[in-house]
């Protein structure tokens, strides 16, 4: 079962409900690679899927392409059950396996074609298509090439317009940045954000500021389970049990003074001095739960002739988010065997 | 039937775009080629012979018997050769290439993918065999006189032969991902199954009847001499659906194994 419950879906006013996971679970053989989980997508938003390798995200995600059946639980698309209608309903959903290699011998038109096709299109209606979607995904200039000869930017492009194809209602990409250069994942990541603007995307990714770029809303995947969920925002809030503090000091401000100066106030917990640079000094303080030094600190800095220059409240990263759930998780993990 | 007919197409196209495919037609025209001119040559030999010590004509020396029937025999076992190239890549390769993962998630049913691979597979063998007919065209306009009863029932044993392996192949592919050794096994298991017949003939009693009735080529024989049988025809049916069968069993494992 998921640990933490998802936020903000108390509202009615939400967007409909596009699909939802119910208590999924899938074994391979003695191996439980997803342990019930649940979540539901709503048009319009991108949600990110978050996890170390291993974690279920992939398998996760086939389930919901229909690539196989759950062992156990539901999915369902709008009010249907994927798994009873697998060929209507899998229209409504468009898929970027992961590293796919697709088929390097043919042309990158032909593929598309063949998308189309196995989609259902026909005659014309399958022409503009191609068109369109070869367009938007920027192929028009490579479309008599080989895949095979194309770059791994352009392959993913071309995984992409065959997602594309037929206007599913939900896109799923699996790891869509996955092994391209820092040009080609700017790239693909401008492609994302335009499809999101009519779209409902879910993806899947191990690289954590993509998740916070690109996503309104995270899911964090570990060992099979969903172990949060939420805006950025709010996981961040869940977690702080400690503010933390930046404040920047103008000269004649000096690294030794500073940290002598804020020994002696109370409250806080840990002082580290990041930078010190052309006069400035920037220190990061952590402030004990629910308590407000921001007047205090203020007060003792104009007494000291010291200079404000800044003072802001630090957030967390999603990067920091991340690693502490799974580390925690991991942790109780382990405790709960030992014990 | 018309996302079947999408990945039969796919399938041929893919196969005409491989190297191995063109390595497949080459091989079978220069092994048919052969056959064809050396048992037209032999048959020129024996009635130049035969006409020489004043027969006017020997029994069993028929053109469609001599030329024909041996030929097809021949191309029985080429296929041996030929058939696992042609069924390698099928599923192996698509599962190396993790194309088959979108194939799954297209709104496209098992039977589709199995049944549309081994439709395109039918296709390029009947793309392979079918130019065969132009031996026929080079003898009639040499003056040759034909039965065409066993000309059509050697092209429909043949064509159910073929089938028959093509439905072998692919299933020994859908078990790996890796092209060669799906060649390797499918060639080994066909090699087997030419071998049955000696195989029979070794064991003797009742055992070898039994031992007999599985292998293909005791079926396909009939069909080359012109004999229609329904059992034999029955046979390759059969065989169609069991391999089919079995592939789309196969397709289904990943529904429990990663």
């Amino acid at each position: 079962m998921p640990e933490s419950a998802p936020h903000g879906s108390a509202d009615g006013d939400l967007a409909p409900v596009l699909a939802r996971l119910e208590d999924v679970s899938k074994n391979f053989g003695s191996r439980r690679v997803l342990k019930g989980i649940s979540f539901e997508l709503r048009k319009g938003e991108i949600l990110g899927f978050l996890g170390p390798n291993g974690a279920g995200k992939t398998t996760a995600m086939r389930i919901l392409t229909g690539y196989f059946p759950p062992s156990q639980g539901r999915v369902w698309i709008g009010e249907q059950d994927l798994f009873r209608e697998p060929q209507k309903l899998k229209r409504r959903i468009g898929y970027l396996p992961e590293s796919v290699t697709l088929y390097g011998e043919m042309r990158v038109c032909e593929f598309v074609e063949f998308a189309a096709q196995v989609k259902g299109l026909a005659g014309i209606k399958k022409r503009r298509e191609v068109e369109e979607k070869l367009t938007r995904c920027g192929l028009w200039d490579v479309k008599h090439r080989l895949i095979g000869r194309l770059s791994k930017g352009f392959r993913q492009r071309i995984g992409i317009a065959q997602a594309l194809i037929g206007d599913p209602e939900i896109l799923v990409l699996d790891e869509p940045s996955n092994g391209l250069d820092p040009k080609q994942i700017m790239e693909i990541r401008g492609l994302i954000r335009e499809l999101a603007q009519d779209r409902t995307l879910i993806l899947s990714s191990h690289i954590l500021p993509e998740v916070s770029a690109l996503c309104d809303r995270v899911l964090i995947i570990n060992k099979g389970s969903v172990i949060a969920s939420g805006t950025a925002d709010e996981l961040e809030s869940g977690l702080r049990e400690r503010h933390e503090l930046v404040i920047t000091l103008g000269p004649p401000a000096d690294k030794a003074g500073v940290f002598r100066l804020l020994e002696n106030v109370p409250g806080l917990e840990r002082i580290s001095i990041e930078t010190a640079r052309e006069g400035l000094v920037t220190v990061v303080v952590g402030i004990e739960k629910g308590r407000d030094v921001r007047a205090e600190l203020s007060r003792l800095f104009v007494t000291q002739n010291l200079p404000l220059l800044e003072m802001r409240s630090g957030r967390l990263s999603l990067e920091e988010i991340f690693m502490k759930l799974v580390l925690e998780e991991n942790e109780d993990a382990s405790q709960r065997e030992d014990a | 039937m018309r996302n079947t007919f999408a990945v039969a197409a796919k399938e041929m196209r893919s196969f005409f775009y491989s190297g191995a495919g063109v390595l497949v037609f080459f091989f079978f025209y220069v092994m048919a080629g052969i056959f064809f001119s050396l048992s037209v040559l032999s048959y020129a030999r024996l009635s130049m012979e035969s006409l020489k010590e004043g027969y006017q004509a020997v029994e069993g020396l028929g053109l469609t018997r001599f030329v024909f029937s041996g030929l097809f025999l021949n191309l029985g076992a080429v296929l041996l050769f030929l058939a696992p190239v042609m069924t390698m890549r099928s599923l192996a390769e698509e599962r190396k290439l993790q194309t088959l993962e979108l194939l799954y998630t297209y709104p496209l049913s098992d039977f589709d993918i199995v049944f549309g691979k081994f439709l395109g597979l039918v296709w390029i063998f009947e793309l392979l065999f079918l130019p065969t007919a132009g031996y026929l065209w080079i003898l009639h306009s040499l003056g040759g006189v034909f039965d065409w009863g066993p000309i059509l029932t050697a092209y429909l044993g043949f064509w159910l032969l073929g089938g028959a392996f093509l439905s072998l192949g692919l299933f020994i592919s859908s078990l790996t991902e890796n092209q060669v050794v799906s060649a390797v096994v499918t060639f080994a298991v066909l090699l087997i199954l030419w071998m049955l017949e000696w195989i029979s003939d070794a064991v003797g009693g009742s055992a070898a009847g039994f031992i007999r009735a599985l292998s293909p080529f005791a079926h396909y024989r009939d069909f080359t001499l012109g004999i229609l049988d329904l059992s034999h025809a029955a046979y390759f049916v059969l065989f169609h659906f069991f391999f089919l069968f079995l592939t789309m069993r196969s397709v289904e494992t990943r529904h429990w194994k990663s």
